[in-house]
């Protein structure tokens, strides 16, 4: 009888295994390193050492790097492109912008395709969809046969205005795999149906150069697995927030592109919503970077604009997160300007904060932590241990001596500068997204979330902060609360004034059967179905459309039009009751419900447990005796005033004076920063 | 203005590193707002900014995406409200101002400017500025090239009030959107800019609320000295110095050939750094004048280039010191026609790209090509109504050769490096025109050590229409884009068209404005390179190789331009390979005949073109001679002007 479950996230550093037993909900966590050469031998690594039977196992998630990390190292197979004639450039031109505006030696990245991989056919679709120029099949079969000659592995075929017309599109499929039967293609009319050329082809060009690497690894794994006795589908996570089978990724390779940011997303809204709050923000905080994360009503923000380089969008929705450069490592410095700034430069894992004693002189938050009492001088169970008078020679040298402050004022100081960026990005995620950080929950984690969480949240008068019980491997529970889940969208360009009710149902009904048809393909009993639809729309005249959920049957487009009023209301402050409204896409989100266990909960009984020692800990400018606890002794109920520290393997809890904290059922640490 | 804070009571290190980035982040979520919430299809590709300022409309902080060509003027618009409106100005209101004799750029960009209050007390500004669709004038998108002054041009705005203490002016928004070809947008815009800048003013009320009043205000004035500080320790440290150059304007229409000069003359001395425009052509009976405010402008944009990591606020203008003569091109003033005052702009831009280039050769670039802008207006004949459309449009272009790095390719102009290009299928849809081709120019990327960026061509075929005229607002016909350090130039830009039904396309040049075009014509713009870096007789052979094969060159300019010859492998593959001997034989015999092309009697020059023997890139790139591209006739003056600059940055530094 099969009663584990199993969810694999493979980060850069380290590999985590999340191992659930579905009758108690018991968790127990694996870490082994990553093996970035080949991700699969880490795993099979873990599952060895775990001692875990995969015949037991009901259900192997796994969150990847493997399609994020082959876009970012361009360790690609030969891929290729067929436009129509006179625009091979597209993806190359792109909107022509660039990132650093100023700094004319930063170049944009070019195409994952080059240009001499990117050929031409004479064919022509006009906007309204007429064939205006036939697909010269003569032409066709010539580019096909010098892609055989070029040995490709992958070809994007990208028409223009195929998403109104996708037949020269398919044609052209159609001949290329008569030339190449065993080669993957992608078309811009499946891949991403909607207008505007460089984000439908950038999104297909993505498709195509990940799907040999995806795919292979894919196979590779579900292979493996399956030798080894698993007898379920490998669910693959996707930058949606939700699962894909193998035979998904076959045609939606670029939806893994992502994967591993989404799962800490996934993961911070799932404890907010088994905690109680709906409305939960995401701070994942590691060594170099801090990933922030919304979700309001229980559901992730998602967006369309990101891209893994700038320039090349991928337009599949994808979880929003927003990535800064402040971590753990994160160096202080004094710019010419004599202010005092933190990051985005990073120590690294190597050589590291200077604590390491590996030669970094520069103060990290890491030391100015350690300089402040706030972490102790060992990590991870005793294997590292740190070196203060280092952080200390580094505190003052850095900050203490240019600015003339005292040493822990200096310590303070870093800090202090560090959480107030790290504030910043979350008011661009919220209140400039018109959610008032007071109605939410933090939820910290990663290495260094815990250890600045409760202090960003008080900046930002968020009044709770949850620290759920292994801070450094939430994302691998991510990857084992997911349902399967997949996004269909069509174009619908049409004023509301002049649309018919039923116009908009017959466009919905369409995605919905090919949504369904992909669940079905996956192995999803019609039972297990959930469809939600949105329907995108704008004041006529705008650029950009605001999403807006749609009933199951539309019978009032009025209802809509109120909703997206309502809708812009909150997100723009202000609302034009008196415009014209148009309708500009509808979507169908399609989810294929994985049964869900549920996490072991234990009987709360209120006690004041006892610390494990004390130690001086400064805050506001003032040492503290705080009381030192260890997580792994904290029972449910157990309620801890600030000033204290909670020290764990893979993390540790700040609590400052002035808050409380307790822990709840599911052994999470939850701090009340109002007191 | 240049009185720096008092030590005494400065900010901790700590509150100002956050006040400092929450200035910033305020100002980019305006912009976020404005991007998500816009009408104007120009602001949606990112022709606008945003800016915080202090009480006396000084820059606090400006967006960092905002485009090149609204830096350092967003403070005098706020400071032209102030002087209409100081002391009757209440929380909840809103101005609009788009007058470039006040210090704007040009009449398109229109800046709503909202007062911040603590109470009862002004403490900033906060303000949006976007380039509207249209604002009358005689040509739709208000871009006449022929208009002499600006009651041609455009409706000009100045201080009005659109929200008074947060109720809707609908009288004076309506009169502005009622003289636009466009009034709906012109609403939705006005809305849009509005609830921008109240994000800023939410975002400064909380941070007044969190570390009050004297830390906000204060925190304004350190950010400004802040700038200050680091861009005059950078000046003081170079070597004091001048230096001197000129770039031109193609011609003043109304008179002969002659290309228009704007010089000039940089002065470092200590800490301060001076720019003086004597000598400078008087303006012209184009709109490509420029007033002072822009000129400004394009002086910050070219030096912020090279002070690419410090942040934008009036700090930065403070050690700046201008001088230019009245009424000339650079310090037009009411009503001389301004609306193309990018022109100038640009090339104040790439002159002192040049003059930097010898102060920071690690930052060198050589020029980059000039910004082209389409406006085709008439009525739709794909649906029933006839509905009026206004096409227009700018592309990319190449930026010029780097120190050790080939340009940019495909990159907006320099002038707004945040614009966007737009997509041919947004253009289809909404006009009757269909693209026949989008792509790289082949041979278009200035030859150097470092070539140029390439250009591009963009060919459309104007469909079902009638009453149909275009407009085309470029330049360097005749000032081509030009190499440094021995590089070459890349290609005269301008537009030609080929009548439906005809076989040969005509050549219209860079500007001209109401030309009537029909169903069934078909139009093509290529756009520039950028200028080379180097001598091109030094470029790695394989690099040309490479090229090439990517079809960035021809196998015949590889070899007229760089003295490479390349044998041809497999053309299915994309090999080639370079014929070393050849190439050592070829770069030979230019190397001894170039200077004498580039001084041969330029009426020689002509005749070969005439005859066709040469083409255009010949006459530019090999002879040093500009022609009327369509008849072949010599433009004596102008190709003086050329050679003049042609032996200074290029011949000079061959060996």
């Amino acid at each position: 009888m099969e009663h584990t479950r199993v969810a694999v996230d493979v980060g850069g550093t380290f590999t985590d295994i999340c191992i659930m037993d579905e009758t108690s909900g018991a968790i127990r966590i694996e870490k082994i390193a990553s093996t970035p050469d080949d991700p699969m031998r880490a795993i099979m690594d873990g599952i060895e050492i775990g001692k875990i039977d995969l015949a037991g196992v009901s259900m192997f998630s796994h969150g990847t790097t493997v399609a994020t990390n082959a876009l970012i190292t361009r360790n690609l197979p030969r891929c290729a492109m067929i436009c129509t004639e006179g625009f091979r450039d597209v993806v190359e031109i792109r909107r022509a912008n660039k990132e650093d505006l100023w700094d004319t030696y930063k170049d944009v990245a070019k195409p994952y395709i080059p240009r001499r991989d990117r050929l031409t056919v004479r064919e022509r679709v006009d906007a309204e969809g007429k064939i205006i120029e036939p697909l010269d099949e003569a032409g066709a079969r010539r580019v096909g046969e010098i892609l055989k000659k070029r040995d490709v592995k992958s070809v994007a075929i990208c028409f223009m205005n195929s998403y109104v017309n996708p037949e020269n599109e398919r044609r052209m499929r159609d001949i290329l795999k008569e030339i190449m039967p065993d080669i993957a293609i992608s078309i811009s009319a499946e891949i991403m149906p909607e207008i505007f050329e460089h984000e439908r082809f950038s999104t297909t060009m993505a498709n195509a150069v990940v799907s040999p690497v995806v795919v292979d690894y894919v196979s590779r794994l579900s292979e493996r697995l399956k030798e080894e006795g698993y007898e379920r589908d490998l669910l693959l996570l996707h930058t949606g927030g939700g699962v894909m089978t193998p035979n998904a990724v076959r045609d939606f390779a670029a939806r893994l592109a992502g994967s591993g940011i989404a799962a800490g997303a996934i993961a911070s809204r799932f404890i907010g919503n088994l905690c109680g709050y709906p409305n939960t923000i995401g701070f994942d905080m590691g060594g170099t970077s801090t990933d922030v994360s919304v979700s309001y009503q229980g559901e992730s923000r998602i967006t369309k604009d990101w891209y893994i380089e700038y320039g090349f969008p991928i337009r599949f929705p994808s979880i929003e997160v927003l990535t800064i450069g402040a971590g753990g490592g994160s160096l202080a410095w004094r710019d010419e300007g004599g202010s005092l700034r933190n990051g985005p430069q990073s120590a690294g894992a190597y050589p590291g904060p200077a604590c390491y004693r590996n030669g970094n002189e520069i103060a990290t938050n890491t030391d100015a932590n350690l300089v402040l009492g706030r972490l102790g001088t060992t990590l991870a169970g005793g294997k590292l241990t740190l070196d203060p008078a280092l952080s200390e020679t580094a505190v003052r040298s850095t900050v203490a001596e240019p600015f003339g402050m005292e040493l822990h004022e200096a310590a303070e100081a870093i800090i202090r500068v560090a959480n107030a960026n790290m504030a910043n990005a979350v008011r661009l995620l919220s209140i400039s997204r018109g959610y008032d950080p007071r109605d939410f929950a933090l939820c910290a984690f990663g290495g260094a979330g815990a250890l600045h969480g409760a202090a960003v949240a008080k900046e930002l008068s968020i009044p709770t902060v949850i620290v759920p019980l292994n801070p450094g491997v939430t994302s691998a529970l991510g990857c084992l609360l997911v349902d399967i889940q997949h996004d269909f969208s069509d174009s619908f360009m049409k004023p509301v004034a002049s649309t018919r009710p039923e116009e908009l149902e017959t466009a919905f009904r369409r995605i919905e059967r090919e949504a369904m048809a992909q669940l079905k393909h996956e192995g999803v009993a019609d039972s297990d179905m959930i469809l939600s639809r949105t329907v995108e729309m704008m004041y006529k005249g705008q650029w950009r459309s605001l999403q807006v959920p749609a009933p199951a049957e539309i019978t009032d487009i009025g209802e809509l039009v109120k909703a997206f009023h309502a809708h812009h209301q909150r997100e723009y402050n202000y609302a034009r009751e008196d415009a014209e409204v148009s309708l500009f896409r509808v979507a169908v989100k399609a989810v294929g419900v994985v049964p869900k266990a549920e996490l072991q909960k234990h009987p709360v009984e209120r006690h004041r447990p006892e610390p494990t020692g004390q130690r001086q800990v400064w805050f506001g400018n003032k040492g503290h005796e705080a009381a030192i606890y260890q997580r792994d002794d904290l029972k449910a109920g157990a309620m801890i005033d600030g000033p204290a520290i909670v020290e764990q393997f893979d993390a540790t809890t700040v609590i400052p004076p002035g808050m409380s904290a307790e822990v709840d059922g599911y052994f999470n640490i939850r701090i009340n920063t109002q007191g | 203005m240049d009185k720096k804070t008092q030590d005494t009571d400065r900010l901790d290190p700590v509150t100002f590193e956050v006040l400092k980035n929450s200035f910033i982040t305020s100002v980019d979520q305006m912009a976020e707002q404005m991007l998500r919430t816009c009408y104007s299809f120009v602001i949606y590709n990112r022709d606008f900014s945003n800016a915080l300022h202090d009480a006396e409309g000084n820059s606090v902080a400006q967006g960092n995406q905002d485009i090149a060509v609204h830096v350092g003027t967003l403070h005098f618009t706020c400071k032209d409200v102030i002087r209409v409106f100081s002391g009757e100005m209440l929380p909840g209101d809103v101005y609009a101002i788009n007058d470039p004799y006040a210090g704007g750029t040009h009449f398109s960009d229109v800046r709503l400017v909202r007062p911040i209050f603590d109470d009862d007390d002004l403490i900033g500004f906060s303000q949006s500025n976007g380039h509207w669709s249209d604002l009358g004038g005689s040509v739709p998108g208000s871009f006449d090239v022929s208009a002499r002054d600006m009651f041609r041009e455009a409706v000009r705005i100045t201080p009005v009030r659109l929200f008074r203490a947060g109720e809707f002016c609908h009288d004076v928004a309506n009169m502005i959107a009622q003289n636009t070809r466009d009034p709906a947008s012109i609403i939705g815009d006005i809305h849009s800019q509005a609830g921008a800048t109240a994000v800023a003013e939410r975002e400064i009320q909380r941070l007044v609320r969190k570390y009050g009043k004297d830390q906000v205000l204060q925190g304004m004035r350190e950010v400004q000295d802040y700038v200050e500080t680091a861009v005059r320790n950078r000046i003081a440290a170079l070597p004091d110095g001048e230096w001197e150059t000129v770039d031109y304007i193609d011609r003043d229409p109304a008179k002969g050939e002659g290309m228009i000069p704007i010089r000039i003359r940089m002065t470092i001395k200590g800490d301060r750094i001076t720019y003086d425009f004597e000598g400078s052509h008087p303006t012209i009976s184009s709109i490509y004048n420029s007033a002072p405010g822009a000129t400004f402008s394009a002086v910050v944009a070219g030096m912020k280039t090279f002070f690419p990591d410090l942040p934008l606020n009036s700090g930065f203008y403070r050690m700046i010191d201008i001088k230019a003569p009245e009424n000339s091109v650079v310090s037009a003033a009411w009503p001389v026609a301004v609306t193309g005052f990018l022109m100038p702009f640009e090339k104040i831009m790439n002159a002192i790209f040049e003059m930097w280039s010898q102060i920071m050769p690690d930052k060198a670039i050589a020029c980059a090509f000039n910004l082209e802008y389409l406006l085709a207006g008439g009525r739709d004949l794909r649906s029933p109504e006839k509905p009026i459309f206004m096409f227009y449009e700018w592309l990319p272009g190449g930026w010029g050769g780097r120190n050790g790095k080939d340009g940019s390719d495909v990159t907006t102009a320099c002038f707004g490096t945040g614009l966007m290009s737009q997509p041919n299928e947004g253009n289809e849809r909404v006009n009757p025109t269909r693209t026949v081709e989008f792509q790289i120019l082949r041979d278009s990327a200035g030859p150097g050590k470092w070539r140029g960026g390439a250009g591009v061509q963009k060919t459309s075929i104007l469909l079902d229409s009638e009453d149909a005229v275009m407009s085309y607002i470029c330049d360097r016909e005749r000032a081509v884009v030009w190499g440094i350090e021995g590089g070459l130039p890349s290609m005269p830009h301008g537009l030609s068209i080929r009548r439906s039904g005809e076989k040969e396309a005509k050549w219209l040049g860079s500007v001209f404005s109401d030309y009537p075009v029909h169903t069934g014509d078909e139009f093509a713009r290529p756009t520039a390179g950028g200028g080379g870096y180097g001598d091109p007789l030094e470029r790695d052979p394989q690099a040309v190789c490479d090229d090439v094969a990517s079809d960035y060159v021809s196998l015949e300019r590889a070899a007229k331009d760089y003295g490479v010859v390349l044998k041809e492998l497999d053309a299915d593959l994309c090999e080639f390979e370079v014929d070393l001997s050849a190439t050592e034989k070829l770069r030979g015999e230019i190397r001894a005949k170039r200077k004498q092309w580039a001084r041969m009697p330029a009426e020689d020059v002509a005749i070969l073109y005439r005859k066709g023997e040469i083409d255009s890139l010949d006459a530019v790139r090999r002879y040093a001679t500009i022609l009327d591209w369509e008849t072949g006739e010599l433009l004596e003056k102008t190709t003086a002007q050329f050679r003049e600059s042609f032996e200074r940055r290029t011949v000079s530094h061959w060996t």
